[in-house]
């Protein structure tokens, strides 16, 4: 049951998108969803709309996999919609029993729901065309600057790494415990929660002990390798900015001009 | 002077009970004096707790000496200063091959080590190359490590040693966690390191099978040396072996039994081939 567990969601195309540097994704998300919040006019949306459909059209990647995300927001979208829908006080519309739906409330709300639906998705573009350890370099080079404040940036990168070449390893030594406790008699399927989490007790013991015992290993082998912190470290495969790096950073300001200059025509225009 | 080299080399475990109180020492490595000389392949063969896999993290100065000295390439293990140079000399593979990988792609695991030392770029890739052909994992490169078998891994472990051109590499029991395939996988490739590329080797293990093509073997017990030489010597000394607790490959205890029963055979028979080659002479001769 808990191999089926993927990590990450990378998919593998070679499109543009994928080919991407890592901080040119990083940035261009963080602009991407910065923008959504600073648009607020609908004609901003179309904009930010049109353009995240052309970076998923380049990426190659089926659009059922990022709703796919969607699916884990879900809950937390209904209750945002549903919140600001009947509790921003304003111009009346329909009234249910104690609650009102104002003209006000209906505008917050489909702002609020295309914002997330937006939010979700352009950051799904980003996790399906890059992968963890690409994800990992890019973030300690954008960091970078952060060691002069003594932020241990590579340690962190390192660690992320590792955790990462870990994850299913572990899983699997999860799924070997779970099955020779199964066989001598544990249950971890039935009962109520109480009962369920009691259960994984005798489960995270020996998972935890093995866990250690293996970074202790990782540690001697690591050091073994003439391994020493980041300094005087050279990168096997160093990120350089490459031609389509650069358009692709144009792209964004000229979709931040677009978003921004939209919303002004839209005022004026008095939509 | 040889590659490594120990005298009187002494470690001791000190247990302590919750309060650190000294409970006991456990000597597990006693007084081991040992000379290799670059180019060769050692085995250091032994039962569990003999003491072989603390030698062994002694030569990549993991561990220091309590007593005695351990030199490699001429560098004293104990000089803080040199623990890089030494490690980079003498490269490390351990037991366990899913502990030991730290890329999430071969080549990358691979280059690990290069990084680490401050290679240019474009030479950590010719490094990379080089010893995944070296160990005939090239085609692998961009493969994740946990889709790999046993074997497949571990030559993966070997060849991210080999990328830091050691001149000398220790194996801690390699081949313990394997299958037999994977198992002759590994020590083939053992070998062509060896041969081909002239890199002396450590090979400490617990399978007999494995030393035969050593060029010299050390027997280890209760953290001493107590028999050496070529796997030829070793093997004629069936009765010793089995009362140190290891075992000695099919062919020479076959050839040892019969020879006992009167059959006319040379002692120290370490194949097969060689047992059958022996036994169709001596027939012959009756």
């Amino acid at each position: 049951m808990l191999r089926d567990i993927t990590l990450g969601q990378y998919y593998q195309t070679e499109s543009v998108i994928h080919r991407l540097d890592p901080r040119v994704k990083l940035g261009g998300t963080l602009l991407y969803i910065v923008s959504l919040f600073v648009f607020g006019h609908f004609l901003g949306y179309a904009v930010a709309a049109l353009f995240l459909a052309m970076v998923i059209r380049l990426s190659h990647v089926p659009f059922r996999f990022m709703v796919k995300g969607m699916k884990a927001i879900l809950f937390l979208m209904l209750i945002t919609v549903g919140f600001n829908l009947f509790l921003t006080p304003g111009e009346e519309l329909v009234s249910l029993w104690k609650l009102s739906v104002t003209r006000e409330g209906v505008r917050t709300a489909v702002n609020m729901a295309v914002r997330l639906v937006m939010l979700v998705i352009g950051s799904s573009v980003m996790t399906l065309t890059t992968t963890p350890n690409n994800l990992t370099d890019g973030m300690e080079r954008m960091l970078g600057p952060l060691r002069v404040f003594r932020v241990p940036v590579h340690e962190v990168a390192m660690m992320m790494s590792i955790a990462l070449r870990f994850i299913p390893i572990l899983m699997e030594e999860t799924d070997k415990i779970m099955k020779a406790q199964t066989a001598r008699g544990a249950d971890f399927e039935g009962g109520n929660i109480v009962q369920r989490a009691k259960a994984l007790v005798p489960l995270l013991v020996p998972l935890f002990i093995s866990a250690f015992r293996r970074a202790n290993d990782l540690a001697m082998a690591m050091e073994a390798r003439c391994y020493r912190g980041g300094e005087g470290r050279t990168k096997m495969k160093p990120l350089v900015y490459e031609g389509r790096d650069k358009i692709a950073y144009l792209c964004i300001l000229l979709y931040l001009a677009a978003g921004i200059g939209a919303g002004y025509l839209g005022r004026f225009l008095g939509i | 002077m040889g590659i490594v080299r120990t005298q009187d080399l002494t470690f001791e475990y000190i247990r302590r009970d919750e309060e650190g109180n000294v409970e006991g020492i456990t000597t597990a490595v006693d007084k081991v004096s040992l000379d290799i000389a670059q180019g060769e392949f050692i085995a250091i063969l032994g039962h569990n707790g003999s003491g072989k896999s603390t030698l062994a993290k002694h030569i990549n100065a993991i561990l220091n000496p309590t007593e005695g000295t351990v030199w490699v390439d001429g560098m004293d293990t104990s000089d803080e200063e040199r623990v890089w140079d030494i490690r980079r000399t003498a490269g490390m593979v351990f037991q366990n091959p899913d502990n030991q990988i730290i890329g999430q792609v071969v080549e990358e695991d691979v280059g690990f080590g290069p990084e680490n030392m401050g290679v240019p770029t474009k030479e950590i890739w010719e490094r990379v190359e080089e010893s995944l052909k070296a160990v005939g994992m090239y085609e692998y490169r961009k493969h994740s490590p946990n889709k790999l078998s046993g074997g497949q891994k571990q030559r993966v472990s070997i060849a991210g040693v080999l990328a830091m051109h050691p001149k000398c590499i220790v194996l801690d029991e390699p081949t313990a966690m394997l299958d037999p395939k994977g198992r002759k996988e590994v020590i083939r490739a053992i070998r062509a390191l060896n041969q081909v590329e002239e890199i002396t080797v450590i090979l400490i293990t617990h399978y007999m099978e494995e030393i035969i093509h050593a060029d010299k073997v050390f027997v280890m017990d209760s953290g001493r040396i107590v028999m050496d030489g070529t796997p030829r010597e070793i093997f004629s000394q069936v009765e010793k072996l089995k009362s140190l607790r290891l075992d000695v490959p099919q062919a020479t205890l076959l050839g040892y039994e019969l020879q006992r029963r009167g059959v006319r055979l040379p002692s120290g028979l370490l194949t097969a081939e060689e047992l059958a080659d022996a036994l169709g002479q001596s027939l012959g001769a009756e």
